[in-house]
Order: C-alpha cells, then structure tokens, then sequence
C-alpha cells in the first residue's frame, strides 16, 4: 500500500491550464475522492497519477518516490475508466488476465487469480463472454476486477457510477466502499457526484478550474466550506448565499434584507473589522432554516415571500425571495405548506451562518487567521493544512 | 485506385444495415418507391458490366466464338483444357507449356502478394502514428499524401522508369548480377513501385480505423503493464483487424489488376495473366488470338478477386458486429 503526494503539479494542453500548482496527499489505505464539476481537472489529475499524461511541472510521489517521469506500465496504480475501456475482442476472462499474462505469469496462477477476484466481484459466471454481451454494471465490474487483479498499489476510479442506472449505482457505491476497507488500497475517486463523495470517501478534495478549492473530511467540507465555491457547489440543494451589508454600532453587524441582523461574536467580529469589509456574503444551508410566520428568538430572521413550493415526498423544499428580491431556498417538514404569496420568516440559528469576502470568496474565518493555524475538524492531519496553504 | 468505392460501399453496406434493420419494416410507400427507383437505377447503370462479364464466362465455355451472351453456341470445355495445357495460342509462334501456365499465374501472385506485403507493412505502422503520435509536420504531411494520390501513376512512370534504368544497368553491368537476380530485382521493383503508389491513401484508410479506437483502450492496457509494442500487437492489431483485411484486399487487388507497371517493367518472358490478356489484345496480336482461350485465362483472372472478396467480406462483417467498442 502507498501513500500518493502530489506537489506542485501543473498541467498545460497549449495554452490551456488544465491542473495548476496541486499539492495533495492522499492517505495511505484510504478512500479519498476528487470531486468537482465537469471540466474542473480532475480526470486530468488522475491521468497524472496513472502516468497517462507527465506533469508540466511539480512531482508526484508515490511512499516518497519521485514518480513522475515513469510510464504508466511502471507504476503498479489499477485505473477504472469511466467508458471502462474493456478490450472489446477479448473475454472477460481474457481481459482480467491480461495484466497477468502481460507479466508472463504461469497459466495457473493466472487462472486462480482470475477466478479469486471475478468470484469477490459476482462476475464468476461470465468468464466466457464478450464485453459487448455484457450490462453497464457488468462491465463495470469487469473493470474493476481488471485493475483489481495485479493488486495494485493504487486503485484509481474514474467516475466508474456515472454509466449506471440509479438503483445499480447504489449497490455497487456500498460494495465498493466495502471493498476498499477490506482490501485496504490507496483509493482515488474522480467524481462530479457529491454524494457519492460524501458517502464514500475518508477525505475529499474539491477542485474547480484546475485548482484545488479545499481538502477535508466530509463532514469538514459541508459543514465549513472555505469558500463561495465550495459552499455554492456542496449539498442538494447546496447552501444559500445572500449578499449583505456590514454596519457598525460599533460593533460589527451583518444586515440582510428583510429585517435579518446577525451581530458575530469574537473572534469573527474583530476579524470583520479588521477586513474593514462593507458587505459580505452570508452563507446557510437549506436545511438550517426553520421557516415559521413569526421571528424567533435567539435566531437571525428574514421576512420573506414565498415563491415555489416544491414536494420532495420526504420533505418540502421552499423558494422564497426576500425584499431585495434575493432567493432563499428552505426544507420543511412535508406538513408545513405554505401558498406562493404568504409572509414567512426564514430563521436561521447564528451560529449556522458562514459569512464570505465578496472579492476573495474566502470563508472570513480562514482569511485572517494565517491559514496554516487555521482550526481544522482533522486537527493534525499535516497535508490539510499543507494543501489549505498552497491554495491561499 | 478502385480500392475507396469498393471500401466506401462495402462499409456503407455494413453500418447502416444494422440501424435500418427495424425501420425497413415501418417505412413510408413514398421512400419505398423512391429507394425501388435507385436499385432500377442502380441495376441499369451497371447492365454493361454484368452483360461483359456474363459474356467472358459463356465465351470461356463456348465451342465458337461469339460477340454477344444471347448468341446460340454449344458447350464446351475445351478452352479450359487448350488454357491448361498452355496451348494458349493456336499459331506456331507462341507455343506454350503448362509449366509457362504456372509460371504465369505465379508471378501474377508473386506481384500481387508483395504489393499486399508491402503495402500492408508500412501502411499500417504509418497510420497509427498519423493516428496516435502528435508530432512537428504531421497535419502538412497528411495534406502531401493526399497529394501524392492525387498524381496519376501514369505520370510518374516516366521517373520511376528512369530509376530503374539506371539501376539495373548499375547492377547488371558495375556488378555482374545474374539473370536470376535481375529478374528478382524487376519484381521488386514493379512490387515497391506498384505499392508505392497504393500507400497514401492505404495510410489515411487505416488511419480512420485506428482513430475510432477509444484513447482509453489504449491506455487501459499501458495501466495494465503493456509495452508499447505490446499494445501495439495484442490490443491495437486485433482492433483493427477490418481495415488489416480491408486493406489486405485493396492491395492485393492492386497487385493482381496491375498492367502498365507490370508491362514496363518485368521482361516479355515474364508475364502475368494481366499482361498476358493484354499482349492477346493488343498489336497485331487480336488477329491471330483465339478469344475463347483468352476469356479461359480471363475468368482465371477472376478467381482470386472472387475467393478474397468472399472470405475477407464475411470477416469484415464478424469483425464489425463483434469489436464493436462501446464508447
């Protein structure tokens, strides 16, 4: 098992900057994930670590050793493919050996090892047919077992759900995700999917236009996103961000249209007038508002109107739009239902609001602060702290 | 080159098969009567075609010589027997023997079978790295060899005979070679030279095939611990084992059918069925020939085209259903 460092890694196509100046460590025997939108380099950054494209710049290490300049036929990572990439004129059988017979293994212990991973997988059945006499989620497997067989030193996934029905991509999700703990292989997971990242990976790396927006726990990510991209791009639906001003009396207060004032306590109130910020973004989750027809107290609250109601079965999710016209999303209990046109309150607890730097788009708590100090949910986890430094 | 239409047709026969299969059933009078009036269209335009070919049979099984298929003869297989014992020709001048028979048939296939090698070898490497390989010059030399198979193979000739003087002089006077090696060296010759002008545009035919091969599949199997020659050989070749038949075909044919470089090049002692048809022809010759033999040899001349055509098209149809990649 191997411990993948990445520093400093860039990556150009001409003039186009696809990875810029990633530093990443991703844990030794640990499911960690890539997530971020389409296009945002992490394809890319996974084809580094396979050794399919050289970086323009900066190392990557696998335990320490520099691996950079090796081919991917040299660097022992097992790669899943989103397309899956099956060697269509060869069996199932014939394409999980290949890896095998590439390294001039005796017949039989190819043939056992074949068997032993294609049983672990539920595709002992199918040894003798052709990719293109196989389901979505078969193949899937089949790839899986592909990269699985050499016993890799690194498992690379690259969005391997995304090709899936829904219901195949939640079993195969628990199987893969008790599939790693077992074998207990450095795992690399690109997805565009959030909530296949919060539900599988130990660590995530949010990336956008090639750089990289934040590392942390799952927990870490949602609940303290370190910045507007982040916070706009995590969570179903993801979290409200409301533009508001600061005003002093004399300490700092952040107002929201609606009547919405929430006076920060230390240490983000002096921190606020240190920035010397006149407006901010406010930042909560949908699922933080507790919409009633009065203020409550203790809470910071919105009046608001509310503009669509939308039935998800389990719960309700309500648009709203304060004065200024600026939308709040809020989930409520399925049995509050309120008409498009009704006066609300949209009450959310202080201690639920993130406030941003408009220009910097940074959370106010991670800026000041330098952000090596900064107090991180994996206190100790060295390259958090590593890759928060490196963004800045 | 008819290589590109038989190929155009021949894939354009295979994809769409597959996707009208359903519709055909469901579909409109109008675009019924529309694709009937093609196929009448079709079968007119290509009526002089069957009819000669029609008539080269019948005329090889005939016992008298006749101009039309719808003429009244008696069968017989008499040609074949006259063909097979070399007695090609009824005037004492060109008495022949069945080993000149063979002879004949074998330096056809010697042509046509190092054309095919030659062209095949090279072609292929060429557009996988046309395909594959990004490198200084790449999109002009593309754009030359469409230009190379722009030039008439005719034109060219003037040059390449003046190569090969000048060589074969070299090697027959500065180095004493042997007749045997001289009449090797013009077989080369006409080889390299015929295969010369089929791979430019056997490079781009093969390249259409290597680039519908997925980049994943070929990085699949550098993750997987592949060499690049082992890539090469056990993922790249099998997939493309279409245009390998395609090509094949196309270049064997080449080879076969070739007349002009065949009748510059290789001495009159030794013929193949093409030029041998032609010397029947042509000149004075078509006086004295007699045309029921000659349509023996000429149906002969066929076979080859026939049997390829028919195995490598049933390979090229498994092939086509059965690697089919899913993106």
């Amino acid at each position: 098992m191997v411990e993948v460092e990445l520093r400093g890694v860039w990556k150009r196509f001409g003039d186009f900057v696809a990875v810029k100046n990633v530093n990443l460590r991703f844990p030794d025997g640990k499911f960690s994930s890539i997530l971020g939108p389409s296009g945002s380099g992490k394809t890319t950054l996974l084809y580094l670590i396979a050794g399919i494209y050289k970086p323009s710049r900066g190392e990557i290490l696998f335990d320490g050793e520099d691996v950079s300049r090796l081919p991917p036929n040299k660097r022992n990572v097992g790669l899943v493919f989103q397309n899956y990439a099956l060697y269509p004129h060869m069996t199932v059988f014939e394409n999980i050996a290949f890896p095998l017979t590439i390294k001039g293994l005796p017949r039989g212990e190819i043939e056992e090892r074949v068997h032993s991973v294609a049983r672990m997988l539920h595709i002992d059945e199918l040894l003798d047919r052709y990719p293109h006499q196989l389901s979505g989620g078969q193949q899937q497997r089949v790839a899986l077992a592909r990269a699985l067989v050499k016993e890799p030193a690194v498992l690379l996934l690259d969005e391997p759900l995304s090709n899936l029905d829904a219901l195949v991509r939640l079993e195969i999700r628990g199987e893969l995700k008790r599939l790693q703990r077992r074998l207990g292989i450095t795992t690399i997971y690109v997805t565009h999917d959030q909530s296949e990242a919060l539900a599988m990976a130990d660590l995530i790396a949010v990336i956008h236009r090639g750089e990289i927006q934040q590392v942390g726990s799952p927990e870490d990510v949602y609940r303290r996103p370190r910045n507007l991209f982040v916070a706009g791009f995590i969570g179903m639906p993801p979290a409200n961000l409301v533009k508001a001003a600061v005003t002093r009396t004399p300490t700092p207060c952040v107002v929201i249209a609606g009547g919405g004032e929430y006076c920060p306590g230390e240490p983000l109130a002096s921190k606020l007038e240190a920035l010397g910020l006149e407006a901010v973004v406010a930042a909560f989750r949908p699922e933080d508002v507790v919409l009633g027809e009065h203020p409550m107290e203790d809470y910071v609250s919105m009046e608001a109107e509310v503009y669509v109601v939308e039935t998800l079965g389990r719960e309700n999710l309500v648009t709203l739009r304060l004065p200024d016209g600026q939308a709040v999303k809020a989930i409520t209990s399925p049995l509050l239902n309120p008409r498009p046109g009704d006066k609300m309150y949209v009450n959310v607890e202080p201690s639920k609001i993130l406030l941003y730097d408009p220009d910097t788009e940074l959370n106010i708590e991670a800026i000041e602060a330098a952000p090596a100090a900064r107090p991180v949910s994996l206190a100790g986890s060295p390259e958090r702290r590593r890759a928060a430094q490196e963004e800045d | 080159m008819q290589g590109e239409g038989l190929l155009a047709g021949l894939l354009g026969s295979l994809k769409p098969r597959r996707r009208r299969r359903q519709p055909t059933e469901e579909l409109p009078l109008a675009s019924r009567a529309v694709s009937y009036t093609v196929i009448a269209a079709l079968l007119a335009a290509s009526l002089p075609i069957i009819l000669s070919y029609t008539l080269l049979v019948e005329l090889s099984f005939s016992a008298s010589f006749i101009a039309t298929p719808f003429e009244k003869t008696s069968f017989t297989l008499e040609n074949w027997r006259l063909f097979f014992q070399g007695r090609l020709a009824p005037t004492a001048a060109q008495i022949y023997t069945p080993s000149y028979i063979r002879r004949m048939i074998l330096d056809t296939l010697i042509v046509a079978l190092g054309v095919m090698g030659v062209v095949v070898a090279s072609a292929t490497p060429a557009a996988y790295a046309f395909s594959r390989m990004n490198f200084r010059g790449r999109g002009a030399l593309m754009r030359f060899l469409i230009l190379l198979h722009a030039f008439p193979g005719v034109a060219l000739i003037i040059g390449v005979y003046a190569i090969y003087v000048y060589t074969y002089r070299r090697l027959a006077l500065g180095l004493h070679a042997g007749e045997a090696a001289l009449l090797a060296y013009a077989f080369l010759y006409v080889i390299v030279a015929r295969a010369s002008l089929e791979i430019p545009m056997s490079t781009w035919l093969m390249k259409g095939f290597f680039d519908r091969i997925p980049w994943e599949v070929e990085w699949a199997a550098l993750v997987d611990g592949a060499s690049r020659l082992r890539v090469f050989t056990r993922i790249m070749l099998p997939l493309v084992k279409p245009g390998l038949a395609a090509l094949s075909i196309f270049s064997f044919m080449a080879g076969w059918e070739e007349l002009i470089y065949v009748v510059v090049f290789l001495p009159s002692k030794a013929p193949t069925l093409a030029s041998y048809i032609h010397s029947q022809l042509s000149g004075g010759a078509i006086e004295t020939a007699y045309l029921p033999v000659v349509a023996a040899a000429a149906v002969v001349y066929l076979i080859p085209t026939i049997l390829f055509f028919v195995f490598t098209q049933s390979l090229l149809v498994e092939a086509a259903e059965g690697a089919g990649v899913k993106a």
